[in-house]
């Protein structure tokens, strides 16, 4: 399962309104439901149209996310739920896929963001080639944040710092991630 | 600048507080620079997350119950084999790396896979579980004794790079020899994926483990000669 420890503070946020956190959230995995959904239906347009519907039920039926999976992993049955109605309907007008959101887990497939897709594989291993240069203490913070998933508290109990150390390491892996690949032309910007 | 940014990174993985997440997420909407930096983190976060999914969903994390198993276990222990843990799977995403450090890497891997292996090691012996730490975190061949050549099992011959090493073209075999027996009297063996691992109490007191890719049934004639040797 697909580990995201952070976003309990945006599901607090948006079952007690908070309308900007809920546009974060989007942000944060509008690029990986569109890819998910554009894998499904095989149509940009019609994925951008399932993800727009998705949000919108996202929003609307959030007080029902009990938390017993990962945000995504809910985000994302409800989209292909509404992918195989959509399906269903445009082939008999009585057929019915349910939109239950409480059927069986199954493994998300690996979708990544569009921009992710855009990357290479190649481009990608120089990337964690250049990952492995990087200072131990920064590249340890921000390993065990992106590959355990664990919470800033619990990588400040395993590093023996303090949380504000944490979580300068961790944007300064992303910095200097992020500065290799614009330099190298890997991602523009 | 930073500072903000540094909060966005923070926001990203949902470690605010709630104050600074409403003055951040004030930001968010209304800088594009920002935005676009919230943006380029989920890329990184998903060009990761694709490199080490292979690895890591092989991989248990250690820290996670090794204090169930002993209590006595330092936090810093547990925090050696979390880290350890973390480097392995970034040493593994580099092949001319991999091959480097693949032993340690396979004793990684081997001893801490899958749930039937976390639940055999809950189970066992703290001192087993030392002693499988101890394993893990070591080199193939230091602290381990020369091993008899009696025990060299049928079809297995001697990787000439690496005397605890032996192979025979299918299947590889790792051994240790210790003084030491941790109240075992019985083989013991604990399975992790297409690995086992192998704990044989000889009679002169010393221990024998073996691990690799060696099923019980293979492994048994082997075992069964080395006690009749002895």
């Amino acid at each position: 399962m697909e580990v995201s420890r952070g976003d309990e503070m945006f599901i607090e946020e948006i079952k007690a309104g908070n309308r900007m956190a809920f546009d974060a959230m989007v942000l944060k995995y509008k690029p990986k439901l569109m890819s998910s959904l554009v894998g499904y239906t095989k149509s940009h347009e019609q994925a951008e149209d399932l993800c727009q519907k998705t949000f919108i039920r996202v929003w609307q039926k959030i007080d029902t996310f009990r938390g017993d999976s990962a945000l995504f992993t809910w985000i994302y049955r409800i989209g292909i739920n509404l992918a195989k109605n959509d399906f269903a309907s445009s082939y008999s007008k009585n057929s019915k896929v349910t939109d239950s959101l409480d059927f069986d887990a199954h493994e998300i497939p690996q979708y990544l963001s569009p921009e992710a897709e855009l990357i290479a594989e190649e481009s990608e291993l120089k990337v964690m080639k250049f990952i492995e240069t990087i200072d131990v203490e920064t590249k340890t913070a921000f390993t065990l944040r992106e590959i355990e998933g664990r919470s800033y508290e619990e990588i400040a109990r395993v590093l023996n710092c303090p949380i504000g150390t944490v979580r300068s390491r961790i944007f300064r892996a992303r910095q200097l991630i992020l500065e290799y690949m614009k330099q190298e032309n890997i991602l523009n910007g | 600048m930073d500072k903000e940014l540094e909060k966005i990174s923070a926001l990203y993985d949902g470690e605010l507080t709630p104050k600074e997440m409403r003055e951040t997420l004030k930001n968010l909407e209304s800088n594009k620079e920002i935005k676009q930096k919230f943006k380029e983190f989920g890329v990184i976060s998903d060009i990761f997350q694709r490199q080490s999914n292979q690895y890591k969903k092989n991989i248990l994390y250690i820290s996670n119950y090794m204090p169930k198993i002993n209590p006595l276990i330092t936090n810093m222990v547990t925090a050696a084999a979390t880290v350890l843990v973390t480097l392995a799977v970034i040493y593994q995403l580099d092949n001319n790396r991999f091959q480097v450090d693949k032993i340690g890497a396979k004793q990684l891997s081997s001893a801490i896979s899958s749930d039937e292996a976390k639940n055999q090691l809950l189970n066992a012996d703290e001192n087993i579980m030392e002693h499988m730490i101890h394993i893990m975190q070591s080199n193939e061949s230091h602290g381990s004794q020369p091993l008899s050549q009696d025990w060299i099992p049928v079809g297995f011959s001697v990787n000439p790079r690496n005397p605890y090493q032996y192979s025979n073209g299918r299947n590889n075999l790792f051994f240790h020899l210790e003084n030491k027996q941790l109240g075992i009297t019985k083989v013991k063996y604990f399975r992790a994926n297409n690995n086992w691992i192998y704990l044989i109490p000889l009679k002169d007191g010393r221990l024998l483990t073996a691990y690799g890719d060696v099923s019980p049934e293979v492994a048994n004639p082997m075992i069964q000669a080395i006690y009749k040797r002895k």
